[in-house]
């Protein structure tokens, strides 16, 4: 201790020195600067060099993901329609002008004619309230944004589904059998193979004389969005009509979403089976001899050995998965094309943002595609904190 | 252990007498029923020991085996299977007047194929002529007049379709993959200040989803001029991805630093041990990554349908293939052809680099 201290006071005796009398102790100085200055130099160079290397990583996100998310955020209260020819960048600095508003008509008791007042209603969350109440038309009264939802639902089906099965094949590939790596080849290739493509040999093999129903010797209608889940549909005794009113919703296009389920379950394999491959090259090999020498069966070992060593893998993937599910737009759309019983909830994004199907201004509009898509975020944020809150729960 | 398997099924004919008369000459072992002694022969047949026969285990393993492969044959085939089927289908004639239905009803190969179609003019790669020449084509009748909405640029076609994506994947790929290994570098060897704010604030972009931001995404490549030329499918991708960055990150924190501070000592820059050191050292990562995020530029589908019109010369390739779709009312092989054109070259690059894209992935699987 003592030794460390007599050290620092002779170092601060040398500064001292330094700073006073420079004159006498000139030698000493020069040689004491150029040991500080390759030091501060370097540190300026990694500072100048670290933030250049990242700079244009930095600038595209702020520019094409924080910019717009903060713009979703203020055309979500806004009413921006791009028929109308107003620029963007007005309607950003002036919000408070642009938010989403309605004049007041009064209505004269004789004429029964509506006349402007010159006063308006300010609805800032107008897209938000729309959303949540809107009734989809010709259906009856049903709640879209609902509608929407379940389908959503519907094709997360095919996650558990997908889990297992890959889970299955990356147990049979892990075994000590040869040829396993070009079964990983083979059932990656869906992964990298275009949707588009895929949809359309799909939608071909799908049809009520194609392949499928050939092999399977059903007659189902799986390409008719409409077609609903009576057992006379499924045994193809009669067509289904497709009007709301003899259907109930929830079983209406059924069918049809199993595709759509089976498609995203064959194209998503590949992946997953990678993953739990990897996960389970790096499980203990030696607690499984143990457990084996302790006579467990080989049930036992993968329940009570293995799964616990895969739970990270299995997590992140279930996170992953549901993630991408809350966002499943193009294969539903490419297969039967836009309508309330089969595409997920981001169709409504793209109908109201930029189709212009929103009854009040029939142009593209940002702003509620804004909306949907604010509250999508809010979904997908929600869900994944459940999902780590769940996680944390299980470890305690 | 083998001769005991292969003494039982010799000793069933002689215990079943036994089993039907009470038989007290064998005390110690315990009497099974003839079904139950062929039950288990069955089994042993299979390897799976059972009470009364002891199976090797050799042959358990052996017919777990053929089990695994059956099984894995089967996934093997069901993956496999459509693409075949699109190949077939490309090769269908679904000209003249039975139109579809050699497509409908295909199986294994078209009953009607451009080989044995014996029209004139047909031969077989006359599908994907049609693709190239005349599938993106506005219909007009005998007059000239435009049948329908005109709907593409008359100067378009599948060629130009194809050298777009070219552009839009191989330029943003190029680029986005050497910036994003650069930022990669400065955040994995480089200690600087505000290293790891930086790194969360950008990883946290991967929490906005892409949907909920598309639309003010819209409005704002609108006013900055981006919309339906190719600087959407471009300019975006030359900043480089985080997710990008982030596994080649990884890879740099496997590296030594001690060639870092050598090349630093020997008085190179930065800039030159990023350009001599870091891009040949991870150019496996570097590799890999820029093939699975040229794979997703090739497909991607969106970009273009919702950035590119339909009248615009810039459409890329899977968008031109959807546009084809809409353009033919029923003879669809083409549209086979022109979904094979889309899919082929990825299923090429991917033959020829699955291993390196695999350990990428297996690497990204045991890291998370």
């Amino acid at each position: 201790m003592e030794e460390i201290l007599t050290t620092v006071t002779a170092d601060e005796a040398v500064a001292d020195t330094v700073v006073d009398d420079s004159d006498a102790s000139a030698a000493e100085a020069v040689p004491k600067k150029k040991k500080r200055k390759p030091i501060n130099q370097q540190k300026l160079q990694d500072n100048l060099w670290g933030w250049i290397f990242c700079l244009p990583l930095i600038i595209g996100t702020v520019w094409f993901v924080y910019s717009a998310f903060v713009m979703a955020v203020m055309l979500s209260f806004s009413n921006y329609d791009m028929s109308q020819g107003k620029m963007l960048g007005d309607v950003l600095t002036h919000l408070a002008d642009n938010v989403y508003s309605e004049e007041i008509f009064i209505t004269d008791p004789i004429t029964g004619r509506q006349s402007p007042t010159g006063n308006f209603t300010y609805e800032p969350f107008h897209w938000y309230v729309k959303a949540f109440t809107w009734v989809a038309p010709n259906t009856e009264g049903l709640h879209e944004m609902g509608c929407y939802l379940f389908n959503t639902v519907f094709y997360m089906i095919g996650i558990p589904i997908g889990m297992i099965l890959s889970m299955f094949f990356a147990v049979c590939m892990s075994r000590d059998i040869k040829g396993g790596n070009v079964f990983r080849v083979l059932y990656y290739i869906p992964c990298v193979a275009s949707t588009i493509s895929v949809v359309y040999t799909f939608k071909i093999m799908f049809d009520n004389a194609g392949v499928i129903n050939q092999l399977l010797g059903s007659d189902l209608q799986w390409m008719n969005a409409k077609s609903g889940l009576r057992w006379q549909d499924v045994f193809g005794m009669e067509t289904a009509s497709g009007a709301f009113l003899t259907n109930p919703y929830w079983c209406q296009g059924i069918i049809s979403k199993l595709v759509v389920v089976i498609m995203s379950v064959w194209k998503g394999l590949g992946g997953t089976i990678i993953l739990y491959v990897a996960g389970l090259s790096g499980v203990n090999a030696a607690t499984k001899e143990a457990a084996e020498i302790d006579g467990a069966n080989g049930w036992q070992i993968f329940w009570k050995v293995t799964m616990p060593d895969l739970y990270p893998t299995i997590f992140y993937n279930i996170v992953t998965s549901v993630i991408g599910g809350m966002q499943i737009y193009m294969e539903p759309v490419l297969l039967f094309g836009e309508g309330i019983n089969t595409s997920g909830y981001v169709s409504l994004v793209y109908e109201y943002g930029l189709h212009g199907q929103a009854v009040e201004s029939p142009g593209k509009n940002p702003s509620a595609g804004a909306a949907y898509g604010m509250i999508l975020a809010v979904m997908i944020f929600v869900l994944t904190l459940f999902q780590f809150w769940l996680d944390s729960r299980k470890k305690d | 252990m083998e001769n005991n398997e292969n003494l039982t099924p010799e000793q069933e004919p002689i215990e079943v007498p036994a089993a039907e008369t009470p038989a007290p000459e064998v005390p110690e072992e315990k009497q099974y029923s003839s079904l139950r002694y062929a039950w288990g022969a069955f089994l042993a047949f299979f390897g799976i020991s059972s009470k009364t026969h002891h199976a090797s285990k050799k042959r358990g393993k052996l017919v777990l085996d053929i089990a695994t492969y059956i099984v894995l044959l089967f996934g093997a085939f069901i993956m496999v299977y459509p693409f075949w089927w699109m190949i077939a289908g490309s090769f269908a004639y679904t000209g003249g007047t039975v139109q579809g239905d050699a497509l409908t009803s295909l199986v294994w190969w078209p009953s009607l194929s451009t080989v044995n179609a014996n029209v004139p003019g047909v031969n077989l790669f006359s599908n994907y002529i049609e693709v190239f020449t005349k599938g993106l084509q506005n219909q007009y009748d005998q007059n000239g007049n435009s049948i329908g909405s005109a709907l593409f640029h008359p100067d378009f076609n599948y060629g130009i379709a194809v050298l777009n994506n070219l552009f839009y994947s191989l330029v943003p790929v190029i680029v986005g993959v050497i910036t994003s290994a650069s930022a990669a570098f400065a955040f994995a060897k480089i200690e600087w200040i505000g290293r790891n704010k930086v790194f969360f604030f950008l990883l946290a972009a991967i929490m906005v989803p892409g949907p909920s931001i598309m639309t003010a995404q819209y409005a704002m490549y609108t006013e900055i001029g981006f919309i339906d030329n190719w600087t959407v499918m471009v300019i975006p991708g030359l900043f480089g991805s985080i997710m990008t960055a982030f596994f080649i990150r990884q890879f740099l924190f496997g590296m030594p630093t001690s060639i870092i501070e050598a090349a630093k000592i020997d008085g190179a820059g930065y800039f030159r041990i990023f350009v001599q050191f870091i891009l040949p050292l991870a150019m496996p990562a570097i590799m890999a990554q820029g093939l699975l995020s040229f794979m997703g530029c090739w497909n991607n589908y969106v970009g273009s349908y919702i950035f590119i019109r339909t009248d615009s010369i810039w459409i890329n390739l899977p968008h031109a293939m959807y546009l084809m779709d809409q353009n033919y009312d029923t003879s669809k092989a083409p549209v086979i052809a022109a979904s094979v054109v889309c899919v082929l070259p990825v299923l090429i690059l991917f033959g020829c680099f699955q291993k390196l894209i695999i350990g990428s992935l297996m690497l990204t699987g045991s890291k998370e």
